[in-house]
């Protein structure tokens, strides 16, 4: 009786020792494997941050003016806001454009005078 | 053998023996079923997060302002080097720091030295390149500040060991600072609108070149959530003004917060206010003479236009008479407008997030003709971001606000400081002058914009005012019937050109710029224009 448990303990043991090892490595492997990860996820984040940092440089409407003055030669351009989408009319709904006040609306912008950049794009017969 | 035969010694040892091995080889193997079977203990960990010193600062649209980004300090151990004068030279050109540096700390006794703080990536690519022994790069932080100098006044500066120097950087502190368990610390959202600070900065920058101006400011405000969307102050870091010395000036000094000014004329609004309240007048139709001077003692008040004889209430306002706005603030006295300026906050510094807190100025003795000047404007220096606080209170219904630099949509007024009634009649006396008045030129197609013009002389260092100095300045609200954002401007000292005549009044000056900023800022801030019939009539 006494073999036969001595027996069954050392077949436990090796058993432990074989699965031990086993989980052991597979421990080791995963954790290697998570650092990695981790530190790519940080290089990521890091590049992310830069990224978004140099976006918020890129994007900045003073550069863009800068470079749309510089390079496509486009100016300041006056604009008067007549009208917004929530007042036009709805299909359906809508009364005759010409009784509405958005036709009756008028206003003037004013012109840069004596702008070189600005050329005669088109004519309207009887202006 | 026999059972019941007592074990000896040694098979009782070997029984406990084995008897603690099964139960340790049970414990583990119960363990093992637990990790492999169900999971046992959760080994994961957070994931890496990029440490920051300090906080992001972002405006109201999530538009990011300022950033730690991940840099290296560079240390090397000079003993290593076999030629430390080569090294130190080759070190030098690789980030740039100074030759003779280097060599004199790689001469000294020191084992460890700090060769340069906050290399960008490129310049440690540069240093790895040279295949030094030894070298260390320790991780840390730059600040950084990705629209440039666009609202530094208001952002501010940091330290290379990233504490805060000036603006928000110093004023939020805590707020700022990473959590000691090593969280990631959250954005911290401003109430700035960067795309309303790049146009009120670009038209007050535009102002002030054609005016030729000393300095110039600007500030939006929503006047129920005290938000300030957007501040200027010219000249300001990154002008080309600034490169040279001017006179001393520190371009981070935010002339809107930290310094004081007499206003003139846009301080009347509190003085037609006050009358409201007391209702010293019956009527804005009521008729006050003006003539050529109003004395008072020694004193003789004088307007800086011819005017009529006689003038309304309302166009008392309109052509910003001087003369008329003494009489009214009089019939109230110095006690009572003492304490109504006081009321709305105009005596004492505003407290804001920013740590510059301006005290205003006035006289110590206040009598009629501190009372009467004061009335115009003129006696009394304030913080154009006093004014700008005191002038929001008027017109949001007369309740209290606490100007905020930090993003809070709620409506945030608090007690009632002037009836209703009184913050309405000022809007519709604003809009007055807008369509009658001094501030014609502000006027935007659609937008109902209501204001006041000032024009105020500008003390010399001896106290006498400057001959022909003018400090001009324009208060906008829009739309007029229920204002949602106020837009301040100033200009200090412009000088008239051509195109208006060589005149350097507000109405030439400041008002047309603070329609150009409405017109550009309105339909970005999604107001809606008036109906346009409006638009028509007073097109027409």
């Amino acid at each position: 009786m006494v073999r036969i448990i001595n027996f069954v303990c050392v077949a436990l043991t090796g058993f432990a020792c074989l699965a031990l090892y086993h989980v052991s490595e597979q421990t080791r492997v995963a954790s290697l494997e998570l650092r990695r990860v981790n530190h790519e996820i940080a290089a990521e984040h890091g590049t992310m941050s830069v990224l978004q940092a140099e976006w918020a440089r890129v994007a900045d409407p003073a550069r863009i003016q800068h470079l749309a003055e510089a390079d496509l030669g486009v100016g300041d351009t006056p604009t008067v806001e007549l009208s917004s989408l929530e007042l036009l009319p709805r299909r359906g709904q809508a009364e005759p454009l010409g009784n509405s006040p958005v036709h009756e609306a008028n206003d003037t912008v004013p012109a840069k005078q004596n702008d070189p950049r600005i050329r005669l794009a088109a004519v309207r017969p009887g202006n | 053998m026999d059972a019941a035969a007592p074990l000896t010694v040694v098979q009782r040892r070997i029984a406990i023996a084995a008897v603690l091995c099964v139960a340790a080889f049970a414990a583990v193997g119960g363990w093992l079923v637990d990790v492999t079977l169900f999971g046992g203990h959760d080994g994961s960990v957070a994931p890496h997060q990029v440490l920051q010193s300090r906080a992001d600062i972002v405006d109201r649209n999530g538009e990011l302002l300022a950033r730690d980004l991940p840099v290296h300090d560079l240390y090397a151990q000079p003993g290593v080097f076999w030629n430390k004068d080569q090294a130190a030279t080759e070190l030098a050109a690789a980030v740039g720091a100074s030759d003779a540096r280097l060599r004199r700390i790689f001469a000294s006794k020191h084992r460890f030295v700090l060769v340069a703080r906050q290399l960008a990536p490129n310049a440690q690519d540069r240093v790895l390149r040279l295949g030094l022994p030894d070298l260390e790069f320790v991780r840390s932080y730059k600040r950084y500040y990705p629209k440039g100098y666009a609202a530094a006044q208001v952002i501010g500066l940091t330290d290379p060991d990233g504490n805060g120097l000036t603006g928000l950087e110093l004023g939020l502190g805590p707020r700022l600072r990473a959590p000691q368990d090593g969280a990631a610390p959250k954005p911290v959202q401003l109430s700035l609108d960067m795309r309303v600070q790049y146009a009120l900065a670009q038209e007050v920058a535009n102002a002030r070149q054609e005016f030729t101006a000393k300095a110039a400011g600007g500030i939006v405000m929503n006047v129920d959530t005290g938000e300030i969307l957007a501040m200027v102050s010219l000249p300001a870091p990154g002008d080309a003004s600034v490169v040279a010395p001017a006179g001393g000036a520190d371009p981070y000094r935010n002339r809107m917060v930290d310094d004081v000014y007499e206003l003139g004329s846009v301080f009347k609004i509190f003085s037609f206010a006050m009358a409201l309240e007391d209702h010293t007048i019956t009527s804005l139709d009521e008729q006050f003479p003006i003539g050529r001077g109003y004395k008072i003692g020694r004193h003789t008040i004088h307007d800086a236009e011819k005017m009529p004889a006689t003038l309304s209430v309302r166009d008392i306002l309109a052509q910003s008479s001087n003369i008329g706005t003494a009489q009214i603030v009089l019939l109230s006295g110095a006690d009572r407008q003492k304490a109504f300026l006081a009321k709305l906050g105009l005596l004492s510094a505003v407290h804001t997030e920013l740590p510059g807190d301006a005290r205003s100025l006035y006289p110590s003795h206040w009598g009629d003709i501190q009372t009467a000047t004061i009335g115009f404007g003129q006696g009394i220096s304030i913080s154009p971001l006093a004014y700008v606080r005191a002038a929001a209170e008027v017109v949001n219904g007369g309740r209290a606000i606490t100007p905020t630099f930090l993003k809070h949509p709620e409506d945030a007024r608090g007690a009632q400081l002037i009836s209703p009634q009184t913050s309405a009649t000022i809007r519709q006396l604003l809009r007055y002058v807008v369509t009658n008045g001094t501030g014609k030129s502000a006027d935007v197609p659609g937008y109902d914009v209501g204001g006041k013009t000032g024009s105020a002389q500008v003390p010399g260092p001896d106290g006498r005012y400057l001959r022909g100095a003018l400090r001009t300045s324009f208060c906008a609200i829009f739309p007029a019937d229920n204002p949602r954002y106020l837009v301040f401007v100033l200009l200090d000292r412009p000088h008239g050109t051509k195109k208006t005549f060589g005149f350097a009044l507000a109405g030439f000056t400041t008002a047309p710029l603070a329609g150009r900023v409405i017109a550009r800022i309105a339909p970005l801030l999604g107001l809606p224009p008036a109906p346009v019939h409006t638009v028509a009539k007073e097109n027409s």
